[in-house]
């Protein structure tokens, strides 16, 4: 038996009991037996991983966007999954003739991304706020639970087509205040836009915009007193997209005709 | 002055008129039935696109055969529908060229085979789809979207309308601006459900590999556990409070150190050996956790 032979034994049965011929090979062969030594190892290794493992958000990131530098894939992942805001964004785009602005919200993407992940997690500081969690009706203590500093995140780093993975720079533009101009500017079309005027559509329509530029405001001014708040930054994120949406469901739907 | 003959003719004349024109319009206004037949195999796909109006609800039986009904005034929407292959598109637009077109209804009755999968898009008028176990996407703007014994991969998406789920199973992702979204006695594995300003009601047991998030940005969170579940619980609010009823029945989180910071408010719980894992925040809305009786 030869090497290759063998190679294709142990991919057929394994690495249980081998047949005579592949043992007396084995034998006599110093780089199988080093290769059935490193099989043994990964398998050894292997049962000391837990079954369910989740790798970090981050590293999904980074391989999508490696994998579409080296043009495997031809658009994210996810984007071809579930219509997200950036999808219904540049549909909004597309539709509106943004497309001066259109290079303005690829930084903008970029930049989000790489902002919260160049984020540095605070070190706790004791505990939170004004208001209580409060726990009834049994007297067990009420407990805010001191948080800990974690490590800071990695920097993801998005290669582009051609290129060499490169850190991030460290003077990022404003994420937020990017999405929000943009934002805002694609609004502006919404005074104009043919709305019937008494139907529960348009009604819930505008009302659920007001609904979000509310929420919007709070969660930038509150970003803009605190701006290492993940928490208010996670929901004006969502508030963003969910505004993108909204906005490019109005214009979906024939009101931007006009 | 007294009607002359003529007079009196030409008044006949014009009321007949009238009452031929009321008569034609309403004929032409009055809603329009129509039923068709679509033999089917394997995993049917129905997409529903209802451009106007209108209710869509969808049940089903055992035989490989998908029906539709709909009622829409002829003159004012214009249905199509194809099959290719196991695949059912149906469209409902409106003909109306100016005026008012949203306010034009076309509601729809489908019976599908149990495993069909529905991508179902309306403007107002509520989704109902029940004992269906396909994946679905449901998407609606005012309308409410109400399942009821189905499961599958559910994604659903309003912005105002409110979503209500019983016994339902499997994978669930919600996302509203106002919507509320309330799951009665769930069996899913994985729940996803975000609302800037609505509710959530979670009434039911958490599978123990399960994965829950609920978010409100504004609005209440509520979850209503039962004895025999087993899960960590993150709840984490900005400005809300965290209102926590059933303290006895939890002990201080085992397994991960999953922690809040000084902005943001964090309880973290284990109930019974904390297999799935629940996380809830709000950024001003209040958490009530409560166990059921």
């Amino acid at each position: 038996m030869h090497c290759k032979e063998l190679e294709s034994v142990l991919e057929a049965e394994g690495l249980g009991q081998l047949p005579k011929d592949a043992r007396l090979h084995l034998a006599t062969c110093g780089a199988c037996q080093g290769l059935l030594a490193d099989l043994n190892a990964i398998a050894s290794a292997a049962k000391t991983i837990p079954a369910e493992m989740n790798p970090p958000e981050r590293i999904w990131i980074s391989l999508r966007a490696q994998l579409e530098a080296e043009g495997v894939i031809k658009e994210p992942v996810e984007a071809a999954e579930h219509s997200s805001w950036w999808q219904s964004f540049t549909a909004l785009l597309r539709r509106r003739a943004f497309a001066t602005a259109s290079a303005g919200v690829v930084v903008v993407v970029l930049a989000v991304a790489v902002f919260v992940a160049r984020i540095p997690h605070t070190p706790q500081a004791g505990a939170a706020n004004n208001q209580p969690v409060t726990e009834s009706p049994r007297a067990v203590p009420t407990q805010v639970v001191a948080s800990v500093p974690s490590p800071t995140a990695p920097v993801v780093s998005l290669p582009s087509k051609g290129s060499a993975p490169s850190k991030v720079k460290e003077l990022a533009p404003s994420p937020s205040e990017s999405a929000s101009f943009t934002l805002n500017q694609a609004e502006l079309d919404v005074p104009n836009m043919q709305l019937a005027g008494n139907s529960q559509v348009d009604l819930a329509l505008r009302q659920n915009l007001r609904t979000l530029n509310a929420f919007i405001a709070e969660c930038e001014l509150r970003l803009k007193e605190n701006p290492q708040d993940e928490l208010a930054r996670e929901y004006l994120y969502t508030a963003y997209q969910q505004k993108a949406d909204l906005l490019a469901a109005m214009m979906e739907s024939g009101r931007g005709d006009n | 002055m007294q009607p002359t003959t003529k007079h009196r003719q030409s008044l006949s004349v014009w009321s007949a008129g009238l009452l031929l024109f009321a008569a034609s319009s309403a004929i032409a206004a009055s809603p329009e039935h129509q039923e068709r037949h679509f033999t089917v195999q394997g995993h049917p796909v129905v997409v529903l696109q209802n451009v106007v109006n209108g209710r869509i609800e969808v049940k089903s039986w055992k035989n490989s055969e998908i029906v539709v009904s709909s009622t829409a005034a002829k003159d004012k929407v214009a249905i199509d529908m194809e099959q290719v292959g196991d695949r059912i598109d149906i469209a409902a637009t409106s003909t109306v060229a100016s005026g008012q077109p949203h306010e034009v209804e076309a509601n729809f009755q489908l019976t599908v085979p149990e495993h069909t999968e529905l991508q179902l898009k309306t403007q107002t008028g509520l989704i109902y789809v029940e004992q269906v176990t396909g994946d679905m996407k449901l998407e609606s703007i005012a309308g409410d979207v109400h399942l009821k014994e189905v499961s599958g991969y559910i994604i659903v998406k309003t912005t105002g309308g409110s979503f209500v789920c019983t016994l339902c199973s499997g994978k669930l992702e919600f996302t509203s601006v106002s919507g509320n979204a309330q799951l009665l006695q769930p069996s899913f594995t994985n729940v996803n459900l975000m609302t800037t300003s609505g509710n959530i009601l979670y009434d039911g047991d958490f599978s123990r590999t399960g994965i829950y998030t609920m978010k409100s940005g504004k609005g209440l969170v509520e979850v209503r556990f039962s004895g025999n579940d087993s899960f960590d619980l993150q709840a984490k609010t900005y400005s809300g409070v965290v209102d926590n009823q059933a303290a006895q029945f939890m002990q201080p989180e085992q397994h991960t150190s999953r922690h809040g910071n000084r902005f943001t408010r964090v309880l973290n719980r284990t109930v019974g050996l904390g297999f799935a894992k629940v996380e809830i925040s709000t950024y001003s809305g209040t958490i009530r956790i409560l166990k059921r009786d």
